[in-house]
């Protein structure tokens, strides 16, 4: 029986209050990470002290960007291929995270938009089952008539 | 530190060769460098290479221990240097420090590649601890659609327009018109920029760069060594690399810090600057720039992140033809990537060739008049970049 997995292990998590990115933070001086680190990076940080954390479920939109042609290899999609938007989502807790943005209409995107993290699907694999991958959502209440919209 | 000038160069027209390998191509390009050195072969006293390896292991790239094979096993030192598409400005760098340290007299630079068809792919594995196989595997965002969200960003910040875009393209196209070793040598108008596919909105086909065979050498060599071959040799000024700082805003795994600021591209930024330092010249001494457009935003980004112009500038310098080679601050007057397709460890390599060429006011149609003081620019994945300043 085809079933839901997720794209990797160990990014994301689906609690009962939502999604959250599965990551980690330097405690020294606060720096977050996503995926996980297992060092602190920041070379102005003189201790390195990791914690597990979690991030999300807010955001706002940096940019965005439409893959109009299916993208090369190791990147999977269902046929046929339908164009899909990407973004790059600044979190309260500090972090700037890449991620799909789950919408078909394209013309409300801009910088700036609240958005949220959902679970969604991303392709099936050969034996059927649903992957699913992190995903940030625009929030409904933003997503009204602009019309200084550019058509994508 | 000795003087460091570039004797010669050389390339290999840039283009799909089916019958050729990334040998053949070099070894054309090695040829016309040495020719155009007055030099032979046997004369080369070390070789730094270009190689293009990415994330994972994935690449193509050349082996500059071929290349020595191929020419003739002297028995010199070859060294294959790896930093993404910044790999043909890296083997300058380096090859400059032989020449600058004394180590050597006489040093050949070296790029090629034959490139796969379609998307450059970023990762070869299929393992979890590789960061460009988990943005490619859960996001799936190919190279173009990250220019792409860089783009729409600051189409959004200053106002920046589709006609600005293809009007970029436009004016390279014009330029490669002019150079026999550019891929497309043909003239677009701008309505066939506009019409051209979107690849990842908002960039259009014509607006990025495709992939493309090709190769560069550079002949470097000491001043002592220079005074006895010319009169009017190039210098090399300053030759610098860098990588991206911590708090850069380009996110280059699957998250970033959130910059405080506009922070982007900090490896460029800091390479350009410190060859800016190094050479003690700065943006008003500059006649032109060879700047790594894989896409025509970073004709638009790079020009007022380095200080070449002021903030949000940009555009209107491309609304009133300043970049192109007659104007204030000509940008690629080679064609740049747009004209070539990129030929990743060659390009660092192809810019030193081009900004000679100009410096010794040898470069046709697409010349910069009175060019005296150049800069050449490369950005690779992994959060590389490297900067020369040439000067006549």
């Amino acid at each position: 029986m085809s079933q839901r997995i997720p794209v990797i292990e160990g990014l994301f998590a689906e609690r009962s209050d939502g999604p959250r990115l599965i990551g980690s933070r330097c405690t020294t001086c606060a720096t977050p990470y996503f995926p996980k680190s297992p060092v602190c990076h920041n070379p102005g940080c003189d201790q390195s002290k990791m914690e597990d954390a979690a991030f999300g479920p807010t955001g706002v939109l940096f940019s965005f960007a439409v893959q109009n042609y299916p993208p090369p290899p190791p990147a999977k999609y269902d046929e046929p291929y339908r164009p899909y938007a990407v973004g790059m989502v600044d979190l309260p807790e500090g972090l700037r995270v890449l991620g799909r943005i789950a919408t078909d209409d394209f013309s409300q995107l801009r910088g700036g938009l609240p958005v949220h993290l959902i679970v969604d699907r991303m392709y099936h694999d050969s034996e059927g089952n649903e992957v699913v991958t992190w995903q940030f959502r625009p929030a409904p209440v933003l997503a009204q008539a602009d019309d200084r919209r550019m058509k994508p | 530190m000795t003087e460091v000038a570039v004797l010669g160069v050389g390339m290999h027209p840039f283009g799909k060769f089916e019958g050729k390998s990334v040998g053949d191509l070099c070894r054309t390009a090695v040829v016309a460098a040495l020719a155009d050195a007055g030099i032979s072969w046997r004369e080369i006293e070390a070789v730094a290479a270009a190689s293009s390896r990415f994330s994972g292991g994935k690449g193509w790239g050349l082996n500059g221990n071929d290349v020595v094979e191929d020419m003739g096993s002297t028995g010199v030192p070859v060294y294959n240097l790896s930093a993404g598409c910044s790999a043909g400005g890296n083997a300058l760098n380096v090859g400059y420090t032989l020449v600058a340290s004394g180590l050597h007299d006489v040093v050949l630079v070296v790029g090629g590649e034959k490139m796969p068809k379609g998307f450059i792919q970023t990762s070869g594995v299929e393992e979890k601890t590789d960061p460009e196989f988990l943005r490619q595997r859960c996001i799936g965002v190919s190279g173009p659609a990250f220019w792409g969200m860089l783009c729409r960003r600051r189409m959004e910040d200053y106002g920046t327009s589709e006609e600005h875009l293809a009007k970029i393209a436009v004016k390279a196209h014009a330029n490669s018109v002019h150079n026999p070793y550019a891929r497309f040598r043909k003239p677009f108008t701008l309505e066939e920029v506009l019409k051209s596919p979107m690849v990842c909105f908002p960039l259009r086909l014509y607006e990025i760069c495709p992939v493309s065979d090709g190769a560069a050498a550079a002949i470097l060599c000491s001043a002592r060594f220079a005074r006895r071959k010319t009169s009017k040799p190039v210098w090399v000024a300053s030759s610098t690399v860098a990588t991206a700082r911590f708090d850069d805003g380009v996110t280059r795994h699957l998250a970033a810090v959130s910059p405080k600021g506009r922070t982007m591209h900090s490896e460029a930024k800091i390479a350009v600057e410190k060859a800016f330092e190094r050479a003690g010249l700065g943006p008003r001494d500059l006649n032109l720039v060879e700047l790594q457009d894989n896409t025509v935003y970073y004709e638009l980004a790079f020009p007022e992140e380095w200080g070449l112009c002021s903030e949000g500038e940009a555009e209107r310098l491309v609304e009133k033809g300043e970049t192109v080679p007659t104007g204030k601050l000509p940008i690629n007057p080679s064609g740049g990537f747009q004209s070539f397709g990129e030929a990743t460890t060659a390009m660092g390599v192809f810019q030193v060739a081009e900004l000679t060429w100009q410096l010794r006011g040898e470069a046709g149609g697409r010349q910069v008049p009175h060019a005296r003081v150049g800069l050449g620019q490369t950005i690779g994945l992994g959060g590389n970049a490297t900067a020369v300043v040439l000067k006549s």
